[in-house]
């Protein structure tokens, strides 16, 4: 049996789905089989992000109603072996699936599956708590702003009251140079309002804009900061220890010249 | 003594009133009303919402919005180990934070003075409660390092004066504009 994950917010914005896409093909990188459900019904992006859009046939709706079999409506990722897509329908609304089908699809799914990872709507109504009915454990991803900190809160407290206890926290989209002249919410801010475990740390980064776009998962970019971060992600998932990566590191060439001759 | 008998209410109110413990943090959302005292056990965060009709007390950082003394009890006070409510009522009073003064990194305690909410710091050990509450210790027949310690102070109220207003307590911003 896996493990299902869902991946929510409470904000809209705060890159949930880059999560999902990102951590889905790190975890498949390492040699798992992961299935990432978009439960994200009338605004699929999950299967553009990862550049399967024009592979659906059947979707989340159809396996739900019964017009097609579960494995009929998963799309195989070419580039990486062992992930595989459940889209969500464009043309429905959240109401077209009931939680205790999502349930019922996830339980499948996990027979099959290492990960079943899903990738939550935005907000706290009737889609997220689909998403979340089937999900055993929860990350939460947050921006290091008050806005996304504080709907963040607010889902843990529903996460809880749903018994999916203990979520891990992911903070995206931090840029190490506004926090350090305090411009920018500070990791430790975050967890001390959230308290919670931390499972890692994004930088801002534009890289993933490029390889979003392109529908290329950012983990796969060994240059890329992003990439790192998530391949961090992933390991941590899998039980490793590993520690925060160093989000200094990416200064410009001056600020890096200044610290190798200690003026930094 | 104007202190004396609002002890005396206070002392009478107060075998009334029933006390719910919260062993958990609040999160934004989530709130907690009850008739009588609440004791929150963790953090009161942003966006969640304490109310009761005798003192909240929050072992942890009040963050949210807090109204103690919800019925109209002015003697009702709010003590937390970090005091940064985003709104804080006593009774029929409204207060807010002043702008840009950065938080105490110590305990406080809240409580209607003179018609306004002031804010103090709070020692442990020291009595809370303007006089009212040692002169309820004393007819209860209080523990007797309670009168030594009203003894070193001389038996003036067991408080430590606020930082902000030469002895006085800082005070809170009534109005919400």
């Amino acid at each position: 049996m896996g493990e299902i994950i869902v991946i929510t917010s409470g904000k809209g914005g705060v890159g949930k789905t880059t999560a999902t896409a990102n951590i889905g093909a790190g975890l498949a990188m390492r040699g798992y089989k992961v299935a990432l459900v978009d439960a994200d019904i009338g605004l699929r992006n999950l299967d553009v992000v990862l550049g399967l859009e024009n592979r659906i046939v059947y979707d989340l709706v159809d396996v739900a109603h019964g017009y097609c079999r579960l494995k009929q409506a998963l799309i195989k990722d070419k580039r990486f072996d062992g992930l595989y897509l459940l889209p969500a329908a464009q043309t429905k609304d959240k109401t077209a699936v009931k939680p205790e089908q999502m349930k019922e699809i996830c339980h499948q799914l996990s027979e099959e599956f290492d990960y079943v990872i899903i990738d939550c709507p935005a907000g706290i109504e009737q889609g997220f708590k689909n998403a979340i009915a089937g999900a055993e454990k929860a990350i939460v991803v947050t921006t290091p702003e008050v806005s996304a900190v504080r709907d963040a809160d607010r889902v843990i407290g529903l996460l809880e009251a749903a018994e999916l206890r203990e979520p891990k926290l992911i903070i995206n989209r931090l840029r190490p140079r506004m926090v350090k002249q305090g411009d920018m919410m500070n990791i430790d801010d975050i967890l001390d309002i959230l308290a919670v475990d931390l499972l890692g740390v994004i930088p801002e980064d534009e890289q993933i804009i490029v390889t979003t776009n392109k529908g290329e998962p950012v983990v796969q970019d060994q240059r890329s900061r992003s990439g790192e971060a998530f391949r961090n992600i992933a390991r941590r998932i899998l039980g490793e220890e590993v520690p925060l990566m160093d989000l200094e590191r990416n200064g410009n060439l001056l600020t890096r010249l200044r610290k190798i001759i200690g003026l930094g | 003594m104007a202190l004396e008998s609002g002890a005396n209410s206070w002392a009478a109110g107060q075998e009334e009133k029933q006390t719910i413990l919260i062993p958990r943090t609040l999160r934004s959302g989530q709130s907690v009303f009850y008739p009588g005292n609440v004791v929150v056990i963790g953090d009161v965060n942003p966006g969640a919402q304490v109310t009761a009709t005798g003192d909240v007390i929050v072992v942890g950082a009040l963050r949210g919005m807090v109204h103690a003394g919800a019925g109209g009890d002015e003697g009702a006070m709010v003590v937390a180990f970090r005091l940064e409510p985003t709104q804080l009522r006593i009774a029929n009073h409204i207060s807010r934070p002043p702008e840009g003064m950065p938080p105490a990194k110590q305990p406080e305690v809240a409580r209607v003075k003179n018609g306004v909410v002031t804010i103090e710091a709070y020692v442990p050990g020291e009595r809370v409660g303007a006089g009212s509450r040692s002169a309820f210790f004393q007819k209860g027949g209080g523990p007797e390092q309670e009168e030594g310690n009203q003894s070193a102070q001389g038996g003036q109220e067991g408080l430590l004066p606020g930082k902000f207003n030469g002895g006085e307590g800082k005070e809170w911003a009534k109005s919400l504009s």
